[in-house]
């Protein structure tokens, strides 16, 4: 696969017009913006330093390498084995709906406009990091790249949810994203190294905040 | 000058590392749980306090060493047979010592088979500064199975103002039905660990944190009375598990918000006396 190819269908698949509702989810952003906690530029900065870095992003990562791994080396028993523990790994159902909900439309519009073998290897249950890192590597596209924009268009999706919550400024909001390059970067290699035994997060309280948002009064997302 | 020498009055030396197990398992004899199976080997022991009037058998694991070093195994095997009603808990708050390197590891198996209700709500543990934990709590509920079963940490000796502030937490679940794999989650702390646990957006600081969990046919009904009895913390239900999460700056008042959670969720949901062990009462 020659890097245009690569990259344009990365680009096309992590782009927020690609239709897997990511709009719909705040990863508990709504609560944490309901209660204060989340206000401004900066605490949605350390936000989502926290969720990438301990939260999220720390199992995500590592579900996306091991995914892709398994994929390239066509290890169908090994890839069943981790969509079976990506689907059980749910701190929250919120995260869970967020993250199986977006795998299978991503797996459903995948199959249709850029087909591969892999891609058929997954059920259509599978969770999101999963479903884009056996595409990326059915497609030759490095996991490295694949995690870059799987964990860029996680952040993106947050940061517009912000926009909207809180709200900031389009501006602001751009100036976040400017912001979070290198923890975007730490989330990727944390992804590349951490290995599977020790697969964890460590922010109980952005779980405790997805919690605390199912019985939320008025809520304008999903998660 | 003051001189911490609770590690080394515990143990002498490295090689008193152990590796110990306690197994138990409870079946049903003329209408009574009873205990089939033991076994224990150094430094678990295992202790059958009278059980109360109406209460479920009980049954006490003891750590005689004093504590977990670096290196040490335990292992914990607990099978409630068929029918069977019984509580497990632990003495006292389990001590984890610092470790030059090696990392502790805590393995915990649970079997609960048809119409069984098996509590497993163990003291606190106390992760001293440098103390490295591995620690897997493994469920498996078969038919009509049910469980309670929890988990606090505590992030250093908070009496002596310590913090747990490097070394390693690995603190893992797994819960299946049958052969089918249900729920997940680890929580891993290493590197500056001190810096994760100020994140105002990770633990704001806490000394401490608790997992209840209750798995069963009817836990997605029981959700809005969990809702309702809970107290500073949260709870929540994902593939018909019960999570409830505590989390707060000061201990004690953590442990009294758990067991009064626990209590309320054992009285309603299994039945069981609204009182705690004796040895959760010191």
């Amino acid at each position: 696969m020659n890097d245009y190819a690569g990259q344009y269908r990365l680009l096309s698949w992590l782009s927020p017009s690609y239709p897997v509702g990511a709009f719909s989810y705040s990863h508990g952003l709504e609560f944490a913006v309901e209660t204060g906690t989340v206000s401004d530029r900066a605490s949605l900065i350390s936000w989502l330093k926290t969720v990438l870095i301990h939260g999220t992003g720390r199992i995500d990562g590592v579900l996306f390498r091991e995914a892709h791994v398994a994929t390239r080396a066509e290890d169908w028993a090994r890839l069943k084995d981790i969509a079976e523990f990506g689907n059980a790994f749910q701190p929250t159902p919120e995260f869970a709906l967020e993250s199986r909900a977006q795998g299978a439309a991503f797996v459903r519009v995948t199959r249709s406009a850029w087909p591969s073998s892999a891609l058929n290897e997954v059920d259509e249950d599978v969770v999101y990091p999963i479903a884009v890192a056996v595409s990326c590597a059915g497609h030759d596209i490095s996991c490295r790249g694949g995690l870059q924009g799987y964990f860029h268009a996680f952040m993106g999706n947050l940061v517009s949810a912000a926009v909207r919550l809180i709200p900031l400024g389009q501006t602001d909001g751009q100036q976040a994203v400017a912001a979070l390059e290198d923890t975007v970067r730490q989330a990727v290699s944390q992804g590349m190294e951490i290995p599977f035994d020790d697969i964890g997060s460590a922010a109980p309280l952005i779980d405790l905040a997805s919690i605390q948002h199912e019985t939320q009064y008025t809520r304008l997302f999903r998660s | 000058m003051f001189t911490d020498t609770s590690q080394s009055n515990a143990r002498k030396s490295i090689d008193c590392r152990s590796d110990g197990a306690a197994e138990l398992s409870f079946t049903l004899t003329d209408g009574e749980s009873r205990l089939k199976h033991l076994y224990q080997s150094d430094p678990c022991r295992v202790l059958f306090p009278s059980s109360r009037v109406n209460g479920p058998k009980e049954a006490v694991i003891v750590t005689t060493s004093g504590g977990v070093v670096g290196g040490d195994r335990l292992r914990f095997d607990i099978h409630g047979g068929t029918s069977t009603t019984a509580t497990v808990t632990t003495q006292a708050a389990e001590k984890v010592y610092r470790s030059t390197g090696e990392d502790s590891v805590i393995d915990i198996s649970i079997s609960v088979r048809d119409a069984a209700f098996l509590e497993w709500v163990p003291q606190e543990t106390i992760l001293f500064e440098g103390a490295r934990l591995r620690r897997f709590t493994d469920i498996a509920t078969f038919g009509s199975g049910r469980f309670i079963a929890g988990e606090i940490v505590v992030f250093g000796r908070r009496a002596r103002n310590e913090k747990f502030t490097n070394g390693l937490l690995h603190d893992a679940w797994r819960i299946r039905t049958g052969d089918a794999l249900v729920w997940l989650d680890s929580l891993h702390l290493d590197g500056d660990i001190g810096k994760t646990i100020n994140d105002r957006y990770a633990f704001d600081g806490a000394a401490t944190l608790a997992t209840v969990v209750y798995g069963g046919f009817d836990a997605k009904d029981r959700l809005a009375f969990a809702r309702e009895v809970i107290r500073s913390g949260a709870v929540t239900c994902v593939d018909n598990i019960l999570i409830a999460r505590f989390i707060d700056v000061d201990a004690a008042r953590l442990r009294a918000n758990v067991a009064r959670y626990w209590i309320d969720l054992r009285s309603e949901l299994g039945g069981l006396p609204p009182v705690l062990p004796r040895v959760w009462e010191t």
